[in-house]
């Protein structure tokens, strides 16, 4: 439980200076494993070229742009989605091996294995 | 993906034939309220949309268009048919957690023109996001009348 309290989402438009830029934050999940946490964050619409996925200072970033957008000369006659770029920000403590961060970009849907730092990890102890 | 043809009877306008339909009743009113926690606090829950996903329509000279986004699905976990001159959109969406596997089932039906060549219609998937183009008929594209002046 430690990790989901650790793992709070950080309001990214905060982040924005003067204009505010339209944001879309995805739906996500965190599952948890003995060796990783699982992230699972839909992306409808971002194909690799328009996904980044940084870790820097407990802070993990995922920052998706649409790649597909309406043909020029279409006539919209109903909206439901959004071309506003995804973000989603997660704030984590040190339990999480930064290097060791697998990212699977399938069908819209991100999958991130973030694997669990050595101490981190359960542990059993010898009774001597 | 399969895609299923039927044939074409009279269809009205370009609208979600349950847009708002069922979500806002009286008798409902719980269900609304779960949605809206529900789609403030997202997460996968079904009740986020209701087992809808987003549609948008938009349409240029040649073909009206139909968008869905419907991430994490399969193709051949989708199915497209033309009935009553209504596009009925299913698909489902298999996740795993553990061991345990569950499914979510999502459907949206969406009427359509007149104007559709329903035995042209074809459907792409790509990043998640289905496409589904209707081709108009001939007659219904804009045409340009030449006149000339003496």
């Amino acid at each position: 439980m430690s990790f989901l309290n650790a793992l709070i989402p950080t309001f990214s438009n905060a982040r924005t200076e003067g204009e505010a830029v339209p944001i879309r934050r995805p739906q996500y999940q965190v599952n948890e494993t003995d060796a990783s946490y699982i992230l699972t964050v839909n992306l409808p619409g971002v194909a690799k070229a328009g996904l980044e996925v940084t870790d820097e200072g407990g802070e993990l970033r995922i920052s998706g742009k649409r790649a597909q957008t309406l043909p020029e000369d279409a006539v919209v006659l109903h909206r439901e989605s959004s071309d506003a770029p995804f973000e989603l920000v997660l704030t984590h403590d040190t339990t999480i091996d930064s290097d060791k961060i697998d990212a699977e970009l399938k069908d819209g849907v991100l999958h991130l294995t973030l694997a669990k730092a050595e101490s981190a990890k359960p542990r059993k102890i010898n009774i001597g | 993906m399969r895609l299923t043809k039927y044939t074409n009877p009279n269809a009205r306008t370009v609208v979600p034939a349950n847009l708002f339909g069922g979500r806002f009743d009286v008798a409902g009113i719980e269900n609304e309220i779960d949605w809206l926690f529900g789609a403030a606090l997202s997460g996968f829950a079904p009740s986020a949309l209701g087992g809808q996903f987003p549609v948008d329509l938009y349409e240029d000279k040649n073909n009206t268009y139909v968008r869905a986004e419907l991430p994490g699905v399969t193709r051949d976990a989708i199915s497209v048919e033309i009935v009553d001159g209504s596009l009925s959109i299913q698909a489902t969406r298999k996740e795993k957690s553990g061991e345990s596997e569950s499914a979510l089932s999502f459907n949206r039906l969406i009427s359509i023109p007149d104007e559709v060549q329903t035995d042209k219609v074809s459907a792409a998937y790509e990043n998640g996001i289905l496409t589904v183009t209707l081709p108009r008929t001939e007659k219904s594209k804009p045409k340009k009348i030449s006149v000339s002046v003496n």
